[in-house]
């Protein structure tokens, strides 16, 4: 009865040690509390904008542009494209660049060419005046000031959203609309929509 | 003379006009082109359509029927691969989709890059279900 008792016991206490023999270490620092997820998981935590919102309109979007013929010929003719900050109108904050910066680095993998946006201007003036008015550098290697490219086109766009709530739940409503606009003539040649529902109980 | 030099040039375009049949690799069945993650249970892909047209890049347009009459959630997503198999675009990101109950749904999909030649569907339902034990990590195919 004893010895019964003993080996079903001892044996999987055994078992178990043999095991965790075999385990190797993972090359982690840690307690274990911290883990990486999947970056392309559908984020669900709360009905505000979140990643799987703005990975999908970037590439809604990416891929309508793309199938443009104004966007193919603006490839073959090496045009350019600058990005206009895009309006957040929403009541929630989040930074809309993280939409037009995923679209431009997408675009740019097929061959598209864009400029330094607005925002990124001062580094590139900076870098231009340091170049030719600091008495640094050698002249036959420096920039020169009145060379930059404008573009042809202009990415711009908003995002608006309705919110709805009641006792048992709330409902969002998100509506992206981008469009691409020749800077010379004022002319819209692309827009279009991502629509995004998220709902949650209260 | 002139009648035949037109009609050539009806023909050619007629030709120019028709959209280009993908090279699909594979038997070119449903079951090469999708990647289920566990076994659709009411979901199912009943049709599937390729088309590269002359800009080059690769359009898919996928019919999911839920043969069940409660609503199915469905994730999605497509990996685009060039004529080697090798993939040419980075993880899309997981795209959920609601199915309501005896619903057919049509999915597309336009490839991303102008390299891309091939692609894969991967699915998944939170009710997929797992027969016959399969390893961790493994993937059934419809």
């Amino acid at each position: 009865m004893n010895r019964h008792k003993l080996t079903k016991t001892l044996l999987p206490a055994l078992a178990v040690l043999a095991l965790a023999a075999c385990q190797t270490n993972s090359p982690v620092v840690g307690d274990g509390s911290v883990s990486y997820g999947d970056a392309k998981a559908v984020e669900a935590v709360t009905t505000d904008l979140g990643s799987t919102d703005i990975q999908t309109t970037a590439e809604t979007m990416t891929r309508s542009l793309l199938q443009h013929p104004v966007i193919q010929t603006a490839i073959r003719r090496r045009e350019l494209l600058v990005a206009s900050p895009v309006q957040n109108k929403t009541s929630e904050y989040f930074d809309t660049s993280l939409i037009t910066d995923t679209i431009l680095a997408q675009l740019q993998k097929n061959g598209m060419r864009y400029v330094v946006e607005g925002a990124n201007m001062q580094n590139q003036v900076d870098e231009l005046r340091r170049q030719n008015q600091s008495g640094l550098y050698k002249k036959s290697t420096t920039a020169k000031i009145g060379g930059m490219h404008g573009a042809k086109f202009r990415l711009d766009g908003s995002v608006s959203s309705i919110t709805k709530k009641n006792n048992s739940m709330k409902d969002v409503y998100y509506k992206i609309n981008l469009r691409l606009i020749e800077i010379e003539t004022g002319i819209v040649e692309w827009s279009d929509e991502k629509e995004i529902r998220k709902s949650a109980k209260r | 003379m002139k009648k035949s030099f037109l009609a050539a040039t009806f023909l050619g375009l007629c030709v120019l006009a028709l959209p280009l049949q993908a090279q699909v690799t594979g038997d070119g069945s449903i079951a090469s082109k999708v990647e289920s993650l566990g076994e659709m249970a009411n979901l199912k892909v009943s049709d599937l359509r390729v088309v590269a047209r002359r800009d080059g890049l690769l359009r898919v347009q996928v019919t999911i029927t839920n043969e069940s009459s409660a609503n199915e959630q469905l994730y999605y997503r497509f990996r685009w691969l060039d004529n080697d198999g090798l993939v040419v675009w980075e993880e899309e990101p997981w795209k959920p989709e609601v199915v309501y109950g005896l619903q057919s749904k049509i999915l597309t999909g336009i490839a991303p890059t102008f390299q891309a030649t091939d692609f894969r569907l991967e699915v998944q339902s939170p009710n997929n279900s797992v027969t016959s034990n399969p390893p961790p990590g493994s993937i059934i195919r419809q």
